[in-house]
């Protein structure tokens, strides 16, 4: 389990995790919480479409390594293994848009939800909007005006999944930590956020991955998002917000390999309250895992840009 | 006045039509032009230079909280310095301070003209131009200093027929232009105009900005355990570099930022980056298979020396490196959503289109 010498694995509880440990996970004399933990990861890697938050009290108390500065490292690769991308509500296994050229490949796998409560808290005008955004969740429009984002789902067209879609988006991100600022640089699309901890900015205008101001409680990473714009959606069922849309999200440590992530969703144009989501992100631990370049602007260039006679070139 | 800008910087790239280039960033900080004229910004560089060297003296550079050199912070990689050295200066590898600040001083007046009749916009009403910066002069006169004639190496045989033949090619498709077949990845906001080497050098005299010095040319250096990161802010480009060791990734797995694998040699952070998809002009005719190496150490507390070497034996008859200078600037950098608002490419490759329809129809 060793993976990187000079700078060692977390320890959890005094013990070394090893490699041989998590391989004999069934019957092996293991430190329970690991086995416990890798019996989840197993578990949730085979069945993507029953993952949900670990119960609470499934993981014993938990004291995170720390970071030389005192405060729980996070640095590492991770990964939510949900469905939620497809639609943070429980929703059942679908056929694809187009089976009749994709079969199977184009299909979304059934999920339950990570809506606290189970249900987004929709104004029923909102409601009405979401379930358009679904039935035209393919529309593409290429223009010169703004009209462009009035489209179906973001992530068809290549743009950046926003926050907090990026977490649960079916790709690895990165977390880079320093005392002043911690990076997050997402597979998907490269996206990167920077969370200022200190000292906080100022947004200065909109963005599509929003202005993460961050501080600890405790050995949670609070991260206040801002000024995110109204262009992206929170999965392919056309779940939606506006330009006032305020995440807050939390990071907790709950063992070396898993975060616990919640993140609380205000948008008083689109929803009747503020909301809750929660799902575990799992710590990549292969040997030299790294991320892997999805720029995915090449894949789109002729869906996007083909209708307008612009992708080929016009034949003479 | 933030948005006032905005809203102006994206009129003008929908006017821009056939000029090649994508948009500005998603943020760009509001900017008085009137403020700065190229005099004082001349003024204000060579003092910063002036500054900077003083600063480098008696100095001891810092270490991460975890002891590797520190080489945190953002920087700017604009320059007036042309990648390779005028045949005027044959000879000459460095001037002298003094010639140093006159040829920085031509080359921000020239930047700073504009004639009106021609100007598709002018960059700096925008704060854009690179004098407006903190960009500052360099005592090299290229940033080429191998080979030491400061040129680029002569092309291998297999490189002047493929180019050969590239330009044949493009006679014979006689003259098409879509999307798939322009060859600037920035336009088509796949990568930045910083991905590969940082920075290509100024071109001195050149009517567009970013042909001038570079703009958008706002980097910052990210550091972690185990980890270098380098962000772009042109098209929002990470380059992540882990320190570990760790081999490269097979050859069949290519991205466009390539596959970069780094280490510390003394206080210098060495980078070596391969499996390209295409480096395209980026990397002035090198090929998918070029490998960059580049060295970052600090020359001060506000001063990123910045080396890179290109070698491409398909390509050019020797490795050939260059030098620079990098002065460090305030944060943050901004989210450059390319590809989101990539306004300017339909108009672009339409205005093409146009042009070669109607030089189509002339020939008939």
């Amino acid at each position: 389990m060793e993976l990187n010498p000079k700078y060692p694995m977390p320890k959890l509880g005094g013990h070394r995790p090893s490699l041989q440990c998590v391989i004999n996970t069934v019957g092996a004399v293991c430190d329970r919480a690991l086995a416990i933990a890798t019996i989840v990861t197993l578990c949730i890697t085979a069945t993507p479409a029953t993952a949900q938050a670990p119960a609470a009290g499934l993981f014993p108390a938990y004291t995170a390594p720390r970071a030389i500065d005192g405060k729980p490292n996070l640095n590492g690769i991770w990964q939510a293994f949900i469905t939620a991308n497809w639609d943070v509500e429980a929703h059942p296994a679908q056929p694809g848009p187009h089976p009749e050229i994709m079969g199977v490949w184009g299909a979304g796998p059934g999920g339950q939800s990570i809506v606290e409560g189970g249900v987004i808290p929709y104004k029923p005008e909102a409601l009405a909007k979401k379930k358009e955004n679904f039935e035209k969740r393919m529309a593409v429009k290429a223009t010169n005006d703004p009209h462009r984002y009035d489209t179906g789902d973001p992530e068809l067209q290549c743009y950046r999944a926003g926050v907090p879609r990026a977490n649960y988006m079916p790709f690895p991100f990165q977390i880079f930590q320093t005392p002043s600022e911690i990076l997050m640089v997402y597979e998907y699309k490269g996206a990167v956020r920077t969370i200022y901890m200190d000292p906080h900015r100022e947004a200065p205008t909109d963005s599509w991955m929003g202005w993460s101001n961050g501080h600890w409680e405790g050995d949670t990473l609070v991260v206040d998002v801002t000024a995110l714009n109204d262009h992206t959606w929170f999965d392919r069922a056309g779940n939606y917000h506006s330009d006032a849309l305020h995440v807050v999200e939390r990071y907790t440590p709950i063992s070396p390999y898993h975060l616990k992530y919640e993140a609380t969703i205000e948008d008083p144009n689109i929803f009747t309250r503020p909301w809750k989501i929660s799902f575990p992100l799992y710590r990549r631990v292969e040997e030299n895992v790294q991320l892997v370049e999805f720029n995915c602007v090449p894949f789109v260039e002729e869906l996007m840009y083909g209708p307008l006679g612009l992708y080929k070139p016009p034949s003479r | 006045m933030l948005h006032r800008v905005l809203a102006l910087l994206t009129a003008v790239v929908i006017l821009c039509g056939p000029v090649l280039m994508a948009q500005a960033p998603s943020g760009t900080k509001a900017f008085d032009p009137k403020a700065v004229d190229p005099e004082t910004a001349i003024k204000a560089a060579a003092a910063a230079a002036k500054a900077a060297a003083a600063a480098a003296a008696n100095w001891t550079p810092p270490r991460t909280t975890w002891g590797d050199p520190d080489l945190q912070g953002y920087w700017l990689t604009a320059t007036y310095t042309p990648l390779q050295r005028p045949p005027e200066l044959a000879g000459k590898a460095f001037y002298t301070e003094e010639e140093a600040l006159a040829a920085f001083k031509k080359a921000v007046e020239s930047d700073a003209e504009v004639d009106p009749r021609t100007v598709h916009y002018d960059w700096k009403e925008y704060g854009m131009d690179a004098w407006q910066s903190p960009v500052r002069p360099n005592r090299r006169t290229s940033l080429i200093f191998n080979p030491e004639n400061g040129r680029l190496p002569a092309l291998t045989p297999e490189a002047q027929k493929r180019q050969a033949d590239g330009r044949a090619a493009a006679r014979a498709r006689n003259p098409q232009v879509g999307v798939q077949t322009l060859n600037n990845w920035y336009t088509r906001c796949i990568t930045g105009n910083n991905a590969g080497p940082m920075t290509r050098g100024g071109n001195p005299g050149s009517d567009s900005a970013a042909g001038a010095a570079g703009v958008t040319a706002e980097a910052q250096i990210f550091q972690a355990p185990g980890y270098a990161v380098l962000i772009m802010q042109s098209n929002s480009d990470a380059r992540i570099i882990p320190l570990d060791g760790r081999p490269h990734l097979p050859s069949n797995v290519r991205n466009w930022l390539g596959d970069s694998r780094g280490h510390w040699e003394g206080n210098t952070l060495v980078v070596e980056t391969t499996n390209f998809i295409a480096p395209g002009t980026n990397f002035l005719g090198g090929t998918a298979r070029t490998k960059l190496t580049e060295r970052f150490s600090l020359a001060g507390p506000n001063t990123l020396r910045y080396e890179f070497t290109l070698d491409d034996p398909a390509t050019w008859t020797q490795p050939w490196s260059a030098e620079t200078l990098i002065p460090r600037i305030d944060p943050p950098l901004y989210e450059f959503a390319c590809h989101e608002q990539n306004y300017g490419l339909m108009n672009v490759v339409k205005g093409a289109q146009t042009r070669e329809a109607e030089a189509e129809a002339k020939k008939k």
